[in-house]
């Protein structure tokens, strides 16, 4: 009778251990519900819950001696535009966006898929992949190779992943085409706003280029049941003459 | 007093839809383009290239003096098939008449606004932000 009890207490004992573990662990459970799936832009708009809508962008304030080449860039950019030369961009080859414009091309949806250890994104637009490695260090910075998406770990805290992103090739558009150096960071805080609305707060570092960080929200509405199409860039017929400018190579010659 | 769900509301909806409806493509700037001007191309398709990261049709047009070729460039497959294209909605020898914005330069190419296809439908460049799938009921369901 009294082995029983014992047993019973312990077995209690146990129990109290295992919720205790797991209510301090959940701030670091490898996957969360509720981000997977499709999700479409949200841009709020009439008729749309304003709760929903994502917050008004911060300022981009550059450092001087390069907001004065970025100002006069987008006034020229601004200007081929009105004379009917888009200006020549990666895109218009065809080239992906990388971090962070992936995360926000048009209406374009993104899928998100969580498996143990990690959440990868994957976007219709230029089929580009983002993974982010849950619940650990991020490399040194000598460790990742520049490239379009860096190098991306995540952790949870309660109910919302934050991702740090670092190693985004130079060469790579930034933020609204701003210029931007190899030590760019990007922490991205991403909640669910409601059951069937996503947020993703984007804060982008750079001690080089600015002069302090600016942060901006994407927000996402849930696509249930929808299949991402495919998008293989195989039919480019727009190119960048001799003289920069932006054509189109017609058919049926 | 008019019924809202009579066809001809419907259609004019969908006509307006059209009309108002920009491309959404992300890819580049639409600069090249006379968005301002349009005209009227009715031919026979040569070609319809069902591609990223645009979509293409190829048609030949009768001017009078013989047959002037024309490209027409679309959105990507995915914004599209929002607006109700298929993969399979042209083929060659398909005769369409389309509304298109030229090019600035003068060369024959463009970018469609609305194309009227062989069976009378009435298709745009695009169409709304992605929505939803239906649930397998209402996929079930006869319209």
């Amino acid at each position: 009778m009294r082995t029983d009890r014992s047993t019973g207490a312990a077995l209690i004992l146990m129990t109290g251990l295992i919720v205790l573990l797991e209510t301090f662990s959940s701030g670091q459970s490898s996957a969360k519900p509720g981000l997977d799936g499709a999700w479409a832009p949200f841009t709020g708009g009439r008729g749309a819950n304003a709760a929903l809508a994502p917050p008004p962008a911060g300022p981009l304030v550059l450092k001087p001696e390069y907001a004065k080449r970025y100002d006069a860039q987008r006034a020229a950019d601004a200007e081929a535009t009105k004379r009917g030369e888009p200006p020549p961009s990666a895109a218009v080859s065809c080239i992906p966006y990388g971090m962070p414009r992936m995360m926000s091309v048009a209406s374009y949806p993104v899928e998100i898929l969580q498996t143990p250890g990690q959440v990868t994104i994957v976007t219709e637009a230029f089929s580009e992949v983002r993974r982010v490695y849950l619940n650990q260090p991020q490399l040194p910075a000598d460790e990742i190779p520049p490239g379009y998406y860096g190098h991306s770990v995540g952790r949870w805290e309660n109910d919302t992943l934050i991702v740090d992103t670092f190693g985004i090739k130079e060469s790579v558009p930034g933020y609204q085409n701003m210029p931007h150096s190899s030590q760019m960071r990007i922490t991205e805080r991403i909640r669910l706003v409601a059951p069937d609305v996503l947020h993703d707060q984007i804060t982008i570092d750079d001690p080089v280029v600015l002069e302090k960080p600016v942060t901006y929200t994407l927000a996402y509405r849930k696509l249930a049941g929808y299949k991402m199409v495919e998008f293989v860039c195989e039919n480019n017929r727009e190119y960048i003459d001799e003289q920069g400018k932006v054509r189109l190579r017609l058919g049926g010659k | 007093m008019f019924r809202t769900d009579a066809p001809i509301w419907r259609s004019i909806a969908v006509i307006a839809i059209i009309c108002v409806a920009r491309p959404a493509l992300g890819h580049h700037s639409f600069a090249m383009f006379d968005t301002g001007t349009q005209v009227t191309l009715t031919g026979v398709v040569t070609a319809f290239e069902w591609t990223n990261p645009h979509v293409y049709i190829e048609l030949d047009v009768p001017d009078g003096r013989g047959v002037k070729h024309w490209t027409i460039e679309l959105g990507s497959t995915s914004i599209l098939m929002r607006g109700g294209w298929k993969f399979n909605t042209l083929k060659g020898g398909d005769q369409v008449s389309a509304v298109v914005n030229p090019l600035r330069n003068g060369e024959p190419g463009s970018l469609l606004s609305r194309i009227t296809l062989p069976d009378g439908r009435v298709l745009g460049n695009g169409g709304p932000p992605p929505a939803a799938a239906p649930s397998p009921a209402d996929a079930n369901r006869k319209p």
